[in-house]
């Protein structure tokens, strides 16, 4: 009862000075699950990317069944291939027909001008591996080409990675800040109450006494801090999609299912469970030599 | 009750507090400590609060060496010790009341039994009905009384006080210094450091004299 009429006794006299400690918390808190919601959407994009990374070896005229088979075979055989799904020219003409468009372009051909294919999918993103896949398919003797769209998903993919660096680095970046920030404003606390600890010390207070409203100061701006950072950001995630959604049409939040993610308890608990740990750690940070 | 044995103290820089000090109060009994600045008065007291250790000599309060003290027993060794000092040391964001309670409060003291106690203690020092107002908007006298009134709330067997009455008119000091002999008509032990060499003579009290960190014989 005492320790928490303390609490609320420093926060009232410490107004501006919570208000940034809560501040700082909340950037950070923010920053750091903004990179969580950032991380899911990307990871979701690049996945559904990958899913996509397909090569399609076109087969010379003139090949055999056999010849055709024994590709297969042999492209199956590779390191990093998922599957080789063998495409006749007719299956390939049917395909194309479906689209009115291309229709029209296949039906100012004589016959079929499709060549037999086959459509090979990658286990994994592995730019390497896959280069050297398909270095490999295309010295096959009925390989008559393979086309394959690496260059820009590896560099789509490059440009999803160092994101993903550099909202690392800021998340870091703003942790350390909002530590020192809210050890220091403690500390600053701490030292406006010098003659109030003064004055607890010498009518017997113990230490325990005297820094625990301090301690549980800190838990209060972190608790607050990471609450209110997860309303901002649901809010400003929120909004983005909402306008999205306006201005295009795409629902982005069913898509990417951010909201889901954003509502969970799991990532509730964590941003504000994220605040108390720094509001704890930098008030724990900022009791030092002060109550010698 | 208090007995200084062969007690130096140096502070930083050489400065030699006090140089063999020595001295008893019985049980009971109210002693000035008086001397010019810089005497040593306060570094006595301080000692007595374990604000200070000695470097040298041990002091001894109700058969207990001081100086040995453990850290973690100080604050319990400072529960059963009154301060009050000459700028009252009140906390000013909190009420008379708040003031009061605090040595109750940190003991863990039922809120029943404190109210009982605060509100017997303002009656005493006049000002029942006033225990919501501010430290700031009563008088000098009346901040000294709230602060030996905190002091003595606890009812310690010993009250130390570093010049009580140096702030105040001679009207309030006579109050100040009324209150501290009904303390100790009550049983409580009085260390008081003070100059005022009228309040002294007037109370018939013994005085220990100090002089540049020594006891004058």
């Amino acid at each position: 009862m005492r320790l928490f009429r303390e609490v609320v006794l420093n926060f009232k006299r410490s107004g501006f000075m919570s208000f940034v400690s809560i501040g700082t918390i909340i950037l950070a808190v923010t920053m750091l699950g903004g990179f969580y919601i950032m991380q899911t959407v990307v990871n979701f994009a690049a996945d559904q990317m990958q899913n996509r990374v397909e090569a399609v070896v076109f087969i010379k005229d003139g090949a055999s069944a056999e010849e055709i088979k024994l590709l297969g075979d042999e492209i199956t055989a590779l390191s990093g291939v998922k599957e080789a799904r063998y495409i006749s020219k007719d299956d390939a003409y049917q395909d194309f027909a479906k689209d009115p468009e291309m229709q029209k372009i296949l039906s100012s051909f004589e016959g079929n001008p499709l060549p037999d294919s086959i459509s090979v999918k990658f286990n994994d993103y592995k730019a390497q591996e896959i280069n050297s896949a398909v270095a490999a398919i295309k010295t096959k003797m009925a390989v008559e080409d393979v086309e394959y769209g690496a260059a820009e998903i590896e560099h789509l993919l490059n440009v999803i990675n160092a994101v993903k660096y550099i909202a690392g680095a800021a998340g870091i970046i703003f942790v350390i800040a909002a530590l020192l920030v809210v050890s220091n404003i403690i500390k600053l606390t701490i030292y406006n109450r010098r003659q109030d600890i003064y004055v607890l010390k010498m009518v017997g207070a113990t230490g325990a006494d005297i820094r625990l409203p301090f301690i549980f100061e800190g838990i209060a701006h972190g608790f607050l801090g990471g609450f209110l950072g997860w309303l901002i950001l649901y809010a400003v995630v929120s909004f983005l999609a909402f306008q999205v959604k306006k201005e295009t049409g795409i629902d982005l939040a069913a898509f990417y299912a951010f909201n889901p993610a954003l509502l969970s308890p799991k990532f509730i608990f964590g941003m504000t469970g994220a605040g108390i740990v720094l509001g704890l750690t930098g008030s724990l940070m900022s009791q030092g030599r002060i109550f010698k | 009750m208090i007995k200084f044995s062969r007690v130096f103290k140096v502070y930083e820089k050489n400065i030699q507090a006090l140089t063999d000090i020595n001295f008893e109060v019985a049980k009971g009994e109210f002693v000035f400590l008086t001397g010019p600045s810089g005497a040593g008065k306060t570094t006595i007291l301080k000692l007595l609060y374990r604000e200070e250790t000695p470097d040298m000599g041990s002091i001894i309060v109700d058969d207990t060496d001081i100086s040995r003290l453990s850290s973690g027993k100080v604050p319990f060794y400072r529960r059963g010790i009154g301060f009050v000092f000459q700028d009252f040391k009140l906390i000013f964001e909190r009420s008379i009341y708040e003031n009061l309670a605090l040595p109750l409060e940190i003991t863990g003291a039922p809120s029943k039994f404190i109210r009982h106690t605060v509100m017997e203690s303002l009656e005493k020092i006049g000002l029942a009905g006033r225990e919501n107002h501010n430290p700031w908007h009563i008088s000098g006298g009346e901040k000294q009384k709230v602060a030996i009134a905190r002091a003595l709330i606890m009812s310690p067997p010993v009250l130390l006080a570093d010049e009580p009455t140096g702030n105040l008119d001679e009207a309030s000091a006579g109050e100040i210094m009324k209150m501290f002999k009904d303390a100790n008509a009550k049983g409580t032990t009085v260390l008081m450091a003070s100059h005022n060499k009228e309040i002294i003579s007037n109370s018939g009290f013994r005085a220990v004299r100090l002089r540049g960190g020594r006891v004058e014989e």
